[in-house]
């Protein structure tokens, strides 16, 4: 074998070898998280702890739906998220084809006014929105877990960008058709963006599900309690329970899990636009 | 002059759908944003619970927070946390984006497993890592017991806490910059590898020169996005602590929710937002004077 060739498969080795470690890193702690949903409770406080569950204690699923209400939690992450992702896409759409497209006096200032959103941390305007629904009599409520968070000047400036990159032919024979520009987003822009909408619709998917702080402060009672927030409540209460606790936390990321694998293009998309473009 | 009639009617009417068109994201924004930082200005000016009215104090919270021990002492938590999490978070997403650019077997595969941590709800890796911490039964005193170490508190010990939430905080964000530095790495043209290779560069000489310098804007980028997010750090805080954070761990976002949400300090809470925010600002200010002399643009 020629240095040349030696060399490479040393390099070659070496480099399975990192992506092999670095991989057992990152799942280690999901495999962790398996195992132990599925021990019994003696088996979990055992002191000599074991890697393969002793007997597969399957009930340990079953329990977290009936020690906690977290079938009530799981529906309200998914209405919360699903009606959240659905208004971010079609409010940032709207304003991003009109701010790219569309003429009218003051578009650059209020784009600008968008954009200057993006830089304050969200925990500057917390208190006031905590208190502004209060008195909109939101608090505890679906409308206080959605409403302030439609509207995302990330996602308008996100689409902005594809909008300007539209032919303007195509907006024109349209306009001479006799579409007027709502017209137009809705029948050209909306579907040519299909693919730039799902990247935006599947990141946020992700950042809404996993959401903390604003449902933690708005909301009190146990039925508008989400999956982030109850299962934090509960861990405070029953921190015994650790196979029941790994079972809920193995249950409330599976969804992502799910939109992953069938959307990995799009969400990798999403990120990797979120960085270059930014 | 009837055709300029109509083109400025319809200019008019365009300009009408435009506003019609930005008017829910605008109004929103507006109430949720702007009429929320405004109010939240005053706010800091005040001393507030919510169930007593308002009392002006002029600037009395931010003089407070400057001999605060608490809030000294969540500032330096954070920035400790920040100066651990960011530059290790940087290499880790770096070297596992080379190591899948490329032709390695199963790229796809190591690109989802990287990715499964920054999926997982925070609450989840919160109840996962804890009970890897654990002293008595965690994963962590179980591999290392056998190698003669002592058995150590992770998460309450003080010297360990912090790294500790690292590690965590590492594991959770890597495959989020990862997924940035692969794409920035697919922007490198391949011809000035070639260029490098005819020329005689070896391995590193051509990280060095080529992927270094081209991939700077990409580095620039993921530093500054995570800088901010990392002074931001709240979700994992909570979650590895089940809400009862420690002196160690108290970060300042955890310190807002605490004085505003626990305390209902709210003057209080809403100064220390605004200083955290101007932190951010100075910070990525330095940040963008700084990458003149090393981020390289095309």
């Amino acid at each position: 074998m020629s240095k040349r060739a030696l060399s490479d498969h040393l390099r070659y080795g070496a480099l399975h070898i990192l992506l092999i470690v670095a991989g057992l890193v990152a799942l280690a702690p999901f495999v962790w998280m398996l195992s132990t949903s599925l021990k019994g409770a003696s088996e979990v406080l055992s002191a000599t702890p074991t890697f393969w569950p002793e007997a597969w204690r399957w009930q340990n699923y079953l329990d977290v739906f009936e020690q906690v209400p977290f079938g009530r939690f799981y529906l309200n992450t998914v209405f919360v998220t699903v009606c959240k992702v659905f208004g971010q896409v079609l409010l940032a759409a709207l304003a991003a084809f009109a701010f790219a497209r569309v003429r009218f006096p003051g578009r650059n200032v209020l784009f600008i006014a968008v954009l200057a959103v993006m830089m304050v941390p969200s925990q500057v305007t917390l208190v006031p929105n905590y208190i502004l629904m209060k008195y909109f009599g939101w608090l505890d409520s679906y409308q206080g877990l959605i409403v302030p968070g439609l509207f995302s000047a990330f996602g308008t400036f996100l689409l902005r960008q594809y909008y300007l990159t539209l032919p303007q032919s195509l907006i024109d024979a349209a306009t001479l058709e006799g579409c007027n520009p709502l017209q137009v987003f809705w029948h050209i822009a909306l579907p040519l963006s299909r693919s730039i909408l799902i990247a935006f619709g599947v990141l946020t998917t992700l950042w809404n599900w996993n959401d903390f702080l604003w449902p933690l402060i708005i909301t009190n009672s146990t039925d508008m309690q989400l999956l982030s927030v109850g299962i934090a409540y509960f861990q405070g209460q029953f921190v015994s329970n650790f196979a029941v606790m790994m079972a809920a936390a193995a249950l409330a990321t599976l969804p992502m899990v799910i939109v992953f694998s069938l959307a990995q293009r799009y969400l990798v998309e999403g990120i990797t636009m979120s960085g270059l473009k930014l | 002059m009837a055709l300029d009639v109509g083109r400025g009617s319809r200019s008019r009417r365009e300009a009408l759908w435009g506003y019609l068109m930005i008017a829910p994201m605008v109004i929103g924004l507006g109430v949720f944003f702007y009429l929320a930082l405004g109010a939240s200005l005053f706010v800091s000016l005040s001393e507030w619970d919510i169930l007593t009215p308002l009392r002006w104090v002029g600037l009395e919270n931010y003089r407070e927070l400057l001999s605060d021990t608490s809030f000294r002492r969540a500032m330096w938590n954070t920035t400790y946390y920040t100066l651990l999490s960011v530059p290790l978070g940087l290499i880790v997403s770096l070297v596992l984006a080379l190591a899948l650019s490329t032709k390695v077997r199963f790229r796809n595969l190591y690109r989802l497993i990287f990715f499964l941590p920054v999926l997982t709800m925070p609450v989840a890796i919160g109840v996962v890592w804890s009970w890897i911490y654990n002293p008595d039964f965690g994963l962590l005193s179980q591999l290392l017991d056998p190698l003669g170490f002592p058995r150590i508190r992770w998460l309450t010990d003080p010297t360990t806490a912090m790294p500790a939430l690292v590690l965590m905080a590492v594991w959770h964000g890597s495959g989020f910059g990862m997924i940035i530095f692969l794409a920035g790495l697919q922007n490198i043209p391949r011809e000035y590898y070639e260029a490098a290779h005819i020329d005689g560069a070896s391995g590193p000489q051509r990280f060095r020169f080529v992927t270094l310098p081209l991939l700077s804007p990409t580095v620039f980028f993921v530093a500054v996005t995570s800088l901010i997010s990392a002074y931001q750090v709240f979700d994992i805080v909570y979650a590895i602590t089940a809400g009862q954070a420690s002196d160690t761990l108290r970060t300042v976002v955890y310190l807002i929710y605490e004085e505003g949400f626990v305390y209902l300090r709210m003057g209080e809470a809403t100064a220390i937002a605004w200083v955290l925010f101007a932190l951010i600002l100075l910070i990525t200010a330095v940040q963008l004077w700084l990458q003149r002399r090393w981020v390289h643009y095309e």
